[in-house]
């Protein structure tokens, strides 16, 4: 079991290799080598959740890599990172089931690229090597290149561009971040190392941690998107593929709070005070914002793209709140997202196979012609909405409450959110605009009068098409009905986190050298938190019990 | 005056070479020719006047696996040396030559980035109808000038060094003598060179007028007293001026795009890469080793860190928009390697300020950009020639290879990604080692922060490279299909598999770099 998490990273690799040594021509073989590595990829990390320890970091494993330059091959696992890999792992084999019919050319490609990226998203939540992480950050970024600009649409070559450009800007500001951590840590210990866990007690001067913290979140907010970073991700939504919207939407957005929680926001917590509210203004900016022009679009990949830009700005706003609640459900945010935005771009990817176009107004009345589609598609709809009983409603709900709650005592930081009432109200619209556009995306596409001949032919899901998004729905429904089951897992992890933040902020920025917090004190136990976060803990299991007890 | 024996043995690869090179030269010398018309596949008409002699199909292809094996015998006597007890600063020839890790190195990557280069020539000359057999022994002797170059420690034979090393490269650069672009190239090549020649005398000469001596190691007695005399000042600028030109720093770049464009294409990579690192290392040991004063290297605006740094930033910004426009993908990658000396001279610069530990890095970048650079341009190489007899080197030639030549476009990549920096290859960790050393000062970080937004400007030309070869349709019309040569696959193999395995395990090769002193 301790060498669980390498073999984890590496068996896509594993596979891609294989992939490589088979010829090119057999494409069957090629799709059955994809889908067999990722589902025993996601049987080894169903091995993780038994006795999951999620309040500390679990199957470390530490291997030298470079010593002289004290890089590490540091990987290990606890609640925060535990449920975005078991999302990655678990929509692997989705989208592979996906692209059967979708990818028929250069299929070998294809699955090497899945795989080797599916090891670059793995290793990048699991690295806890700074430098680790960048090679990882790195490795995803190349395949998902070329799957935009292989398998994508018509501008694709615009779109793959500037995915890469926009990506590559924010991870070069966090690379000389990085490196100026690593300089500044040598400095106070006089070892060059990368590690995490040495580098996150690192205390800096205040202006050097708003500069730290202004690279990392640059990298992590392009990701995010956050408003106004996110003009990348319609382009690259609308081009991809709908294997690489997929991995995009449901994965690879979510680095963007990852790193902001695991890395940015920890590291730097003076700064982050700073900067909490600006990040919080335009992630409620991106709700409304994302919201209405989502409303306004005619492409169906547009709109969910769009809706994108809303859900993740509820996440940041989330994790801005620097209580419980707030980035429980920021957490939660993204794993429903992950899965309702995933499953709705597998429903467009259904309706584009079979008529190669994703205009709303080509659409209308599908619903006589394929009805167990259409209740799919009704089911993932609802989700996406934040219906209570399905997954968006319980993060949506953690994260407004939390920014309600975000000024009252409890969060042991200073006030720093005068008007996040407002914010929450704010951020409350959003979750109403939400219904009106996926209703009316529901409404224009499925329901009212076939009036285009060309649709009377379509043919309901096949089977195939069913078991790729009967696990979409189970999940859906999973993280609707029974919250506890990731929150026993994220909560703890969390409380942690916040609780090191708190003390590092505690401990004030440096006064001129850089130094060490002392001791062993950031790697505190929930329960050893000072009292005011003692004072919240009770607090958070109910939201999470109310939730799953609506329904 | 006594000659010493053991300086024979000191300087085995340079007399190795040498002596290869002329032997080869005979052997070329008594190989069958015959007469033929232009159109070179056919039997010249009688009447015909412009005859060309060629070799008789099969006898010179023993020409190349001679030069690999010399190459190779030159890499095992350097490592051989280097690991022996020689390898910490031993004098020869009275001073004139110094044998020390570092020199060794910098030859070693010299010598690997010709043997790479070597194996692509044969079937690129015969593709494009310019085999001629002294081309392997002009690649020894030019080699031979720069391991003169890299290991001299007096400004005599730096002299010589450059000379000899420079003479190859100009018949090397015109040696496709029906090809006016060649021609042009070897012109103004010449041109710039013989002019560079007379800088570097003069400056040379002005030193010796205020020290008295050529000799580095009386230099480097003199320099603190002499550092802030004009004459020496002047001295001393007009050799890094001529360095600068050898490297292709800019201003002194303009011949640049131009000579490597024009030139061979295994000539191009073996000059971007082999003459500029052989510069370098001369340029290293004139700033850090000779003038390592460094109160004096960091002083504003005059002092040689700052000059340094001033031509690095204006190297790698020109470099990079340059090659932004570029169609051409020879054009683009010659426009790259001036980008890198950017790169390169924010290390050498870095020297002044950070001393000795800044220049392992510099021989990691050398080598993994030496290794990108020769691999890359072999793969232009072997893309070959289209109907009319040109190289298939713009954009549009290249759409569409991923379909028709997957290994080649896979080694491209590989060579493209590495010259990004991008991880897991060893150009990424060439510039991390470089910028992890300069950002250990304050006064380094502004010019570090530009040499991480000139790499995200590179990002956008290299792509285009890789989108033209994945994402763009081939041309409908079948191309004719690219050299067949197992020597010239197995070197981009070897060259790919290089540049992944020190992406991957830098440690060992970073070691070595950081092992590599210098001699006094």
């Amino acid at each position: 079991m301790s060498m669980i998490l390498p073999i984890l990273t590496f068996l896509p690799l594993l596979g891609a290799l294989l992939c490589l040594l088979v010829p090119r021509e057999e494409a069957g073989l090629h799709r059955g080598i994809g889908l067999v590595t990722s589902l025993v990829t996601f049987a080894a990390s169903l091995l993780l959740l038994p006795d999951f320890e999620p309040a500390k970091m679990s199957y470390v494993v530490r291997w030298p890599w470079a010593p002289s330059l004290g890089i590490e091959f540091h990987l290990g696992i606890d609640g925060i990172s535990l449920w975005l890999v078991m999302l990655t792992t678990f929509l692997l084999p989705v989208v592979f089931l996906s692209t059967f019919t979708a990818i028929t050319d250069k299929v070998r490609e294809f699955v090497v690229c899945a795989l080797v990226l599916q090891t670059g998203m793995l290793g990048a939540f699991l690295a806890l090597d700074l430098f680790l992480f960048y090679v990882m950050w790195e490795v995803m970024l190349v395949p998902m290149y070329f799957i935009i600009g292989i398998w994508g649409g018509d501008r694709r070559l615009y779109a793959s561009i500037k995915f890469v450009i926009y990506t590559m800007v924010g991870s070069l500001l966090m690379l000389i971040a990085i490196l100026f951590l690593y300089i500044k840590g040598h400095e106070a210990t006089g070892v060059w190392s990368f590690d995490y866990d040495n580098l996150r007690k690192l205390v800096l001067t205040a202006a050097e941690q708003k500069w730290c913290f202004a690279a990392f979140a640059l990298a992590f907010c392009i990701k995010v998107p956050l408003f106004p970073l996110h003009t990348w991700l319609p382009d690259a939504h609308v081009e991809a593929p709908t294997a690489g919207s997929v991995i995009l939407a449901s994965v690879l957005l979510k680095f963007g709070p990852y790193g902001l929680i695991r890395f940015a926001m920890p590291m730097f917590p003076q700064a982050l005070l700073d900067w909490a509210p600006l990040l919080s203004l335009l992630a409620v900016i991106g709700i409304v914002y994302g919201s209405l022009v989502a409303y306004a679009q005619t492409d169906i990949k547009k709109l969910i793209a769009y809706s994108s830009v809303a859900h993740m700005g509820f996440v940041v706003l989330g994790l801005m709140m620097l209580n419980s609640r707030g980035v429980n459900g920021a957490l939660y945010q993204c794993l429903a997202h992950g899965i309702s935005t995933g499953a709705l771009f597998l429903s467009v990817g259904v309706i584009y196979e079979r008529r190669h176009t994703r205009r709303m107004e080509e659409f209308g009345g599908l619903w006589q012609r394929m009805p167990v589609f259409a209740a799919f598609l009704l089911i993932f709809t609802m989700a996406s909405i934040g219906l209570p009983g399905l997954s968006g409603f319980v993060g949506e709900f953690l994260i407004i409450i939390g920014t309600f709650s975000a000024n009252k005592a409890g969060t042991g930081m200073p006030q720093v959110f005068e008007h996040a009432t407002l914010l929450a109200a704010l951020a409350a619209t959003g979750v109403v605009f939400g219904a009106v556009y996926m209703l009316s995306l529901f409404q224009r596409v499925m329901l009212g009068p076939l009036t285009n001949p060309l649709n009377r032919k379509l043919r309901d899901l096949s089977g195939r098409e069913i078991w790729m998004l009967l696990p979409m729905l189970v999940m859906a429904f999973w993280l609707g009905i029974c919250p506890k089951t990731f929150l026993k897992d994220i909560d703890p992890a969390v409380t942690a986190t916040l609780s090191q933040i708190r003390e590092k902020f505690a401990a004030g920025p440096s006064e001129g050298k850089p130094y060490m917090l002392g001791g062993d004190k950031a790697k505190a136990a929930p329960g050893k938190a000072d009292p005011a976060a003692g004072k919240a803990e009770p607090a958070k299991g109910n939201p999470p019990a109310a939730a799953g007890g609506q329904p | 005056m006594t000659f010493d024996i053991s300086d024979l043995l000191n300087s085995a690869p340079l007399l190795l070479l040498t002596v290869a090179g002329l032997v080869l030269l005979l052997l070329e010398a008594f190989s069958r020719v015959r007469l033929v018309g232009p159109d070179y596949h056919h039997k010249l008409p009688a009447e015909t006047s412009e005859a060309v002699a060629v070799p008789v199909p099969g006898s010179r292809t023993y020409l190349m696996p001679l030069t690999v094996a010399t190459l190779l015998a030159t890499l095992a006597l350097l490592a051989s040396q280097a690991g022996g007890a020689g390898g910490d600063g031993v004098h020869m020839y009275r001073n004139m030559l110094v044998l020390d890790r570092f020199g060794l190195m910098m030859s070693g990557i010299c010598v690997l980035g010709a043997l790479l280069g070597v194996m692509v020539a044969p079937a690129y000359l015969r593709e494009h109808k310019m085999e001629f057999g002294e081309y392997y022994a002009l690649i020894l002797f030019t080699l031979a000038g720069m391991l003169i170059l890299i290991q001299a420690s007096d400004l005599v034979t730096v002299f010589l060094g450059v000379e000899t090393m420079s003479l190859g490269a100009y018949v090397l650069t015109g040696s496709w003598r029906r090809s006016a672009r060649s021609s042009e190239a070897a012109m103004k090549y010449f041109l710039v060179g013989a002019f560079v020649s007379g800088i570097l005398v003069y400056g040379i000469a002005l030193i010796y007028g205020t020290v008295g001596a050529t000799s580095f190691v009386k230099i480097k007695e003199m320099a603190p007293h002499l550092a802030q005399q004009p004459l020496f000042y002047l001295g001393w600028l007009l050799l890094v001026v001529s360095f600068a030109f050898k490297i292709g720093a800019v201003p002194f770049h303009m011949w640049a795009p131009d000579t490597y464009e024009g030139a061979p294409t295994p000539v191009s990579g073996f000059m971007m890469s082999c003459i500029k690192t052989a510069g370098f290392a001369g340029l290293i040991r004139l700033c850090a080793g000779v003038l390592a004063a460094p109160e004096t290297a960091t002083q504003p605006f005059t002092g040689w860190g700052h000059i340094l740094l001033v031509l690095s930033i204006l190297t790698m910004t020109l470099g990079n928009l340059g090659a932004l426009q570029q169609d051409n993908i020879k054009r683009m990658l010659a426009y790259s390697s001036i980008a890198h000396a950017g790169y390169l001279l924010l290390g050498v610069a870095a020297l002044a300020w950070v001393g000795d530990e800044a220049r392992g890095p510099l021989l990691y970048y050398l080598l993994a950009y030496t290794l990108t650079t020769v691999g890359s341009m072999g793969v232009v190489a072997w893309l070959g020639g289209d109907d009319a007899g040109q190289e298939r080197v713009r954009l549009e030639d290249w759409a569409g290879l991923a379909q028709r030549q997957p290994a080649a476009a896979l080694a491209m990549t590989v060579f493209l990604l590495s010259l990004g920096g991008f991880p897991p290859t060893a150009g990424f960790f060439g510039k991390l080692y470089l910028f992890r050393v300069a950002l250990s000062r304050p006064e380094l970080l502004v010019p570090v922060l530009i040499a991480i937004a000139n790499s995200l400007i590179s990002v956008y030309y290299y792509l285009r490279v890789i989108t033209a070869m994945y994402f763009r349709p081939a041309p409908s019309k079948q191309a004719t299909s690219p050299i067949q040569s197992g020597a010239v696959s197995l070197a981009m193999l070897v060259a790919a598999l290089l540049v992944l395995g020190f992406g991957v395990m830098p440690e060992w090769l970073a070691n070595l770099c950081a092992s590599a002193g210098l001699g006094g």
